[in-house]
């Protein structure tokens, strides 16, 4: 139904279009040097207008009309049977609703029959306005729109402005969307720092994470909710992770770009991005399944003990996981490097590794530091290798054979566990928040970081 | 075509430095040089002219084997330095390049300080044995580009800063800091202002005491004002190769006449 009247509102937007269109040509009296704008943007600007106003009205009345409906109804239940609880009024709107549409109400009597009446007229009349409102606005801006067409009506600036407003609405969307998540995400820091006595210190320098296992009254023990344990934990997997990524990754880049002849380069580099295309819990089954028993056998063979989840176990597979990113980022940055440097270089009977190892990558630098700096994010935000091969356990260790947990790997835990959401949410939130203040500091110095060389080099 | 800063009986003394013959040159199944012959002279400065596209550049690749950069680049023949052949199995090219300086067509300097820049080719090759001696090869290098007054309050910045025709004197400088003996020069004065070019074939005339200098050049003047010998190259093929005098005076072939009236090109 509601997919139907967009459609309407947009065949209306389509046929002023025409109109429009063709009411230019007529005035323009079969001259079109005549017209300020062709006749395709007087069309344009119609149905731009008609398609704004129409949907527009159809979604205010969809959000306004149960809502209105709600209020009204809720009015009258108040006036026939005052003094009652929100349940009790609740029930008693959803029992309304459920004799209207012939449903299964919990109880039925006089005043619930009356208010089913009253809410079936009201469905009905917001049924005809969602119908007819929208079509009506439609066809009305349409007439206007067609009436302004003239030989001197500024139909393509007007059109373009409508469209440049268009393009801002839609930024303006992803920037709201941005700044709701953020604030979002501060309120119930500031929420859960509030329910652990403002003692945030103990947060950011404590070492004992619990933090379910002290609720009482709804109000957290201080104690238990160190998170340096799970930073380490998401640290100590990073650095394993880019020590096996960056090597490997700008190496396999580099040999790509320089050595590889164009018969190996052109499926070699597609196989390494199908490799970026695994999904991650494939990667997670495979630590866990695979590299966590073959880590642990190795290493009680050569006499260690190792835990079976290990964090050297994740932080390897999530490596692996990592390289594709920075071998494929990174061999687009190097065969940039013009050809002309390379040149420059064997020129001056530089070999290949001088002309790589000086010309070539410090003119790529920039590219490759962004390429790390992405890897970093997306081994400190990666959840399903660290869930599945990294260990439940906070345990504050920087031994790559113990189990370690992640600060991802908490939050999926208190999100998904049996404790009641409202509770679980705040140090689910602030851990988040914590990590998303730290990828945005990574990502701020990578761009300076970035923006220092390209002054130097370009 | 006045100028002519040799004599005849200079050129008697000289010994052949390189020496090609019957080289063909292809790009998959473009033939770009065509059974060309050529001796370079020790001491000298020998100019190609050809209009453009005529395989100037490709042979003068051929010379210090840049062209084994080009994936689709063949080469044929025979090209001796010194009586070795330098497509030899045994010869390593990148020595060879080291003997063999080039600056481009297109100034190409590195993404590095101007000071680095020049400190390259030394630094590689160990010519140096500390940073007095490198400063010093660095600011000779400079001087002889003539790019020293511009350059020496800014050694430590960008190379790419620099204008266009600064940075060919500085890819200049880059060449001859690494001490070639023979140094290519791919048109490396059609970025210059005449009073840089004017510096530029000075320092290529003094050049020619210590190496032998090969220049690409579209300036009939220039190649007649620096160049004892001269070879003219018209697709693919070389046409004419002599003293310069007699190429610009009286040369033997018709094509050359017309190329260095303007006829064509
Ligand atoms: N990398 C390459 N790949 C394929 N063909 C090439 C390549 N370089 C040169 N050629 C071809 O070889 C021929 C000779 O080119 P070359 O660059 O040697 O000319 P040139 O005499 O230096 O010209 P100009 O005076 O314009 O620099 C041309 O036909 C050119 O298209
Ligand atoms: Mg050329």
């Amino acid at each position: 139904m509601p997919g139907l009247i967009i459609l309407a509102i947009l065949a209306i937007a389509a046929v002023f279009f025409s109109l429009s269109r063709a009411r230019a040509l007529n005035v323009s009296g079969g001259q079109l040097s005549n017209l300020h704008s062709r006749p395709f943007y007087h069309g344009l600007y119609s149905l731009l207008w008609v398609a704004i106003i129409g949907l527009g009205v159809f979604l205010t009345v969809l959000f306004l009309g149960s809502n209105l409906i709600n209020m009204l109804l809720l009015g009258e239940a108040r006036e026939a049977f005052p003094d009652g609880s929100t349940i009790e009024y609740q029930l008693l709107m959803n029992d309304a609703r459920a004799i209207a549409s012939g449903g299964i109400p919990s109880r039925v009597d006089t005043l619930r029959e009356a208010l089913a009446g009253k809410y079936a007229t009201l469905e009905n009349i917001y049924a005809m306005s969602l119908l007819i409102l929208p079509a009506a606005a439609a066809l009305l801006t349409g007439a206007v729109t067609l009436r302004q067409v003239d030989v001197n009506w500024r139909a393509r600036n007007r059109a373009e402005r409508v469209i440049r407003f268009i393009l801002l609405g839609a930024a303006v969307i992803a920037v709201l969307t941005t700044i709701g998540i953020v604030l979002s995400l501060i309120f119930e820091t500031l929420n859960f720092f509030n329910n652990i006595g403002w003692r945030v210190d103990k947060y950011l320098f404590g070492t004992r994470w619990s933090p379910l296992s002290g609720v009482h009254d709804g109000s957290m023990d201080a104690d238990k909710v160190g998170a340096i344990p799970l930073f380490a934990g998401t640290f100590l997997i990073t650095i394993i992770a880019m020590l096996v990524a960056v090597p490997v990754g700008l190496f396999a880049a580099i040999y790509l770009s320089d050595y590889a002849s164009p018969k190996v380069r052109a499926w070699a580099k597609p196989m390494l991005e199908i490799l970026a295309g695994v999904p991650t819990v494939v990667y997670g089954f495979f630590a866990a399944i695979t590299v966590a028993p073959f880590i642990r056998r190795t290493g009680e063979s050569l006499g260690l003990s190792v835990a079976s989840e290990s964090a050297l176990a994740a932080g390897v597979v999530m490596g692996i996981m990592i390289i594709p990113f920075i071998s494929s980022l990174s061999d687009d940055v190097i065969n940039a490097v013009p050809q002309s440097l390379r040149d420059g270089s064997y020129g001056l009977g530089a070999t290949k590794a001088e002309t790589i190892r000086q010309v070539v990558l410090p003119a790529a630098l920039p590219g490759i530091v962004s390429a790390v700096l992405l890897g970093i994010s997306r081994a400190v935000g990666e959840t399903m290798i660290v869930v599945m091969a990294a260990g439940q356990g906070a345990n504050l260790t920087l031994n790559p054979l113990e189990a370690v947990t992640t600060v991802t790997v908490q939050i999926v835990m208190l999100i998904t566990g049996d404790t009641e959401a409202s509770t679980a949410a705040g140090p689910a939130f602030t851990l988040g928040f914590t990590l998303f203040c730290i990828t945005l500091v990574l990502n701020v110095i990578a761009l300076r970081v970035v923006r220092k060389y390209r002054e130097l080099y370009d | 075509m006045t100028n002519m800063r040799m004599t005849e009986q200079d050129l008697g003394v000289r010994e052949n430095k390189i020496e090609a013959r019957g080289v063909d040159v292809f790009y998959a199944d473009t033939h770009a040089i065509k059974a060309v012959d050529v001796d370079i002279l020790d001491n000298t400065v020998t100019s190609f002219i050809g209009p453009s596209g005529c395989g100037k550049s490709t042979f003068l690749r051929c010379l210090n084997r840049m062209n084994d950069t080009i994936p689709i680049c063949r080469v044929t023949g025979d090209i001796r330095m010194d009586g070795n052949d330098i497509y030899d199995r045994s010869i390593d090219p990148v020595q060879l390049r080291a003997r063999v300086g080039m600056v481009f067509q297109k100034p190409n300097p590195f993404p590095k300080s101007i000071y680095d820049n020049v400190a390259y080719g030394p630094r590689i090759h160990g010519l140096v044995r500390d940073k007095a001696e490198l400063d010093e090869v660095v600011e000779k290098s400079l001087r002889k580009a003539s790019i020293w007054e511009e350059a020496k309050d800014r050694l430590d910045q960008p190379g790419t800063g620099l204008s266009g025709g600064q940075q060919q004197r500085l890819c200049i400088a880059r060449a001859i800091a690494t001490a070639p003996e023979v140094l290519l020069m791919d048109e490396p004065c059609s970025a210059l202002d005449p009073i840089a070019t004017a510096k530029i074939e000075e320092l290529i005339d003094d050049l020619r005491t210590s190496f032998s200098v090969v220049i690409v050049t579209h300036s009939m003047q220039q190649a007649a004002r620096v160049s004892q010998k001269t070879a003219f190259f018209h697709l693919g093929n070389l046409v004419e190769y002599g003293d310069t005098q007699k190429i610009f005076t009286n040369p033997e072939d018709q094509r050359t006449q017309d190329y260095i009236t303007g006829r064509f090109g």
